[in-house]
């Protein structure tokens, strides 16, 4: 799954931190999202959705492939 | 809980540093401790302060999360558990099942003797199976 989640968190000037603690996860883990290493849960992307005022296909798309 | 032995919990990263370290560092003078008491000779003492420690940092691992509206442990980190849970028992399923059945077989045959650790061990898997099941019985229904 790609998303846009580090551009759209800079430009919300935020640190991943910040970011992380606004929908109650650890920093940790927006970083392993923004590096593509790890697909959030349902929950997550709503919430991440929520906090952009945005859908959550806006954020994550699938990968595309060859096919 | 972690308000009550001083983190700072506006700061969600360091709560969860302290959190891990807590619980590391307990368990790691429980194991210190057993160790040390096999090389004094008191065993028991070393039990004691082992099974202490053991409890103790299970316990703080298992409500620290629920306790604090801090994030200590996440989606992620359940995911993780999930999947180095799945290749363990994945890893251990493949291994027994190509050495258990020969194993026996050779015993029988009177190929092999079995040493009492190998049959520990045979024991000790087929009872985290055992229990696995049982979890997933459980999991599954709830």
């Amino acid at each position: 799954m790609e998303n846009d989640l580090p551009q759209r968190r800079e430009a919300a000037g935020l640190s991943q931190g910040e970011l992380a603690e606004a929908v109650g996860v650890t920093r940790q883990t927006i970083n392993a999202i923004e590096r593509d290493r790890y697909d959030p849960s349902l929950e997550l992307a709503f919430k991440l959705a929520a906090h952009f005022e945005c859908h959550v296909e806006d954020i994550f798309q699938p990968e595309e492939t060859d096919d | 809980m972690l308000d009550t032995i001083g983190v700072d919990t506006d700061r969600p990263g360091r709560a969860r540093r302290v959190y891990y370290r807590v619980v590391y560092a307990i368990v790691a003078v429980a194991i210190v401790g057993l160790l040390a008491g096999m090389v004094v000779g008191r065993e028991l003492i070393g039990t004691v302060i082992y099974c202490a420690g053991v409890w103790l940092g299970s316990g703080i691992a298992f409500l620290a999360p629920r306790l604090t509206d801090v994030p200590l442990q996440d989606e992620r980190d359940t995911e993780l558990y999930n999947r180095a849970s799945g290749l363990t028992l994945g890893i251990l399923f493949v291994g027994g099942l190509s050495i258990i059945p020969v194993i026996y077989v050779l015993e029988a045959a009177g190929s092999i003797e079995t040493p009492p650790e190998v049959t520990g061990a045979i024991l000790l898997a087929s009872g985290l199976f055992l229990v696995w099941g049982v979890a997933f019985g459980v999991v599954k229904r709830r």
